[in-house]
């Protein structure tokens, strides 16, 4: 019981004065230690040369935006005249893709609904044996890889499912919590304009 | 997930001080002058091609960043460097911040990922954990400042021998202060999971440090 009250006490839950005196003697004692931590490990301001080096380094990169602009250049509706023919070899090319044998990638796995606001469930999957942790993460949740795969049966296949709402995302794989990796698997890529490529996720409302 | 907007962040900002005469400042027509300018718009100029405007971001958080990145390595010149990637790292990947307005927070995960991925780096390459000899005992003599010199140079080899994820929550909690919600969204960890790491990290100090807790 002592130990939970000083645990509490270090978490903030509860106050010195609600501690026995067991507990509160090693409460103190911690305070002693945590404030050495706290002397040795003092924060500093920032050399003034850090802003000058990072602008000299960013001057050699390309425009941040770049890839999110010309993203948007080419969704953005536009007028398209087309002559009969042309529409024809249109139609046509749509329709072989559509018979095209399909490959690997996210599969989503949408239940009911077919409106805008329908969520489906993409399954995303990534093979790396020698990761300890594989999240998914993009255009859909911010790029925070919140959503966590699993290899549940360590064959080194990582999966999860991903609630999404039609759209088209961009999204890539974050491995042990700090390494973007690019789905080789995915059907489409995009530059993002930094030396990484993007995969994209094309999410249609399931038919009704 | 939600990065949560971290009002301290702005603790370590340099105060900016006043001009010892009234300059009357030239604007671009439209636009906000530079220290008036919010962290959203600044995300948003940057985006737009005003790449220089990258430099208020590093004016605003610079000290902050560098501040816990040199509670983690203990070097000052390691730490500048890791600012320096996280702020780089930060402008290529800027196309990709969605919430502008927390552009502090985001930074500052950035920087908590770099920090972490050096510490791996170094203490597989330079330090073996499982080799390291157990702390020894200070020398307690009349000079006060003797022992508290010892007792800092120990506190600082236990936490080289937490795990860097350890040491990152320990450092978090216990030295900068910041509350488990803050640092449950910095580690991307629930506050229930951050509250076992940050106990695992005490119980491991308590055993390197007996006489003290």
């Amino acid at each position: 019981m002592k130990d939970e009250d000083v645990r509490r006490y270090l978490d903030g839950e509860t106050e010195m004065d609600a501690m026995d005196d067991q507990a509160r003697s090693e409460a103190r004692s911690w305070d002693r230690l945590l404030a050495a931590f706290r002397a040795e490990t003092p924060g500093a301001p920032a050399p003034p040369w850090l802003e000058n080096r990072v602008m000299a380094r960013i001057e050699a990169l390309p425009e941040p935006g770049l890839a999110r602009r010309a993203w948007s250049w080419l969704l953005r509706p536009r007028p398209l005249r087309l002559s009969p023919a042309t529409l024809g070899l249109a139609a046509a090319a749509v329709v072989a893709l559509v018979l095209l044998p399909g490959r690997r990638g996210p599969a989503p796995t949408g239940d009911a609904g077919g409106a805008a606001a329908t969520v489906v469930y993409v399954q995303f999957d990534l093979r790396a044996p020698d990761a300890r942790s594989v999240a998914v993460g993009g255009d859909f949740d911010e790029w925070q890889g919140s959503y966590p795969l699993e290899d549940p049966d360590g064959d080194g296949i990582w999966t999860g499912r991903v609630p999404v709402k039609p759209g088209l995302y961009a999204y890539m794989f974050l491995v042990n919590g700090s390494k973007w990796v690019t789905d080789p698997e995915a059907a489409h890529h995009t530059d993002d304009g930094f030396g990484n490529r993007n995969a994209v996720l094309a999410v249609t409302a399931p038919a009704t | 997930m939600t990065v949560t907007t971290a009002p301290h962040l702005h603790r370590g900002v340099r105060p900016v001080p006043a001009p010892p005469e009234p300059v009357e400042p030239t604007y671009v027509r439209g636009m906000a002058p530079p220290a008036e300018r919010t962290d959203a718009q600044v995300v948003r100029d940057v985006l737009a091609g005003d790449r220089d405007a990258y430099r208020l971001l590093v004016r605003r958080y610079g000290d902050a960043l560098h501040a816990h990145a040199l509670r983690m390595v203990g070097s000052q010149d390691v730490a500048a460097d890791l600012a320096q990637e996280a702020f780089v790292t930060g402008y290529r990947k800027l196309g990709s911040l969605r919430a502008p307005e927390r552009v502090g927070a985001w930074l500052f995960r950035i920087l908590a990922n770099v920090v972490r991925d050096h510490l791996r780096r170094t203490r597989r390459r330079h330090i073996s954990l499982h080799v390291l000899p157990e702390i020894p005992a200070p020398q307690r003599g009349p000079d006060e400042d003797t022992v508290d010199a010892d007792v800092r140079t120990r506190v600082r080899q236990a936490l080289a021998k937490l795990t860097p994820e350890q040491q990152e929550a320990f450092v978090l909690k216990h030295v900068e202060g910041r509350s488990y919600e803050e640092i449950a969204a910095v580690m991307d960890l629930s506050v229930a999971a951050l509250k076992m790491r940050v106990h695992r990290a005490r119980e491991a100090l308590q055993g390197l440090l007996k006489e003290f807790a």
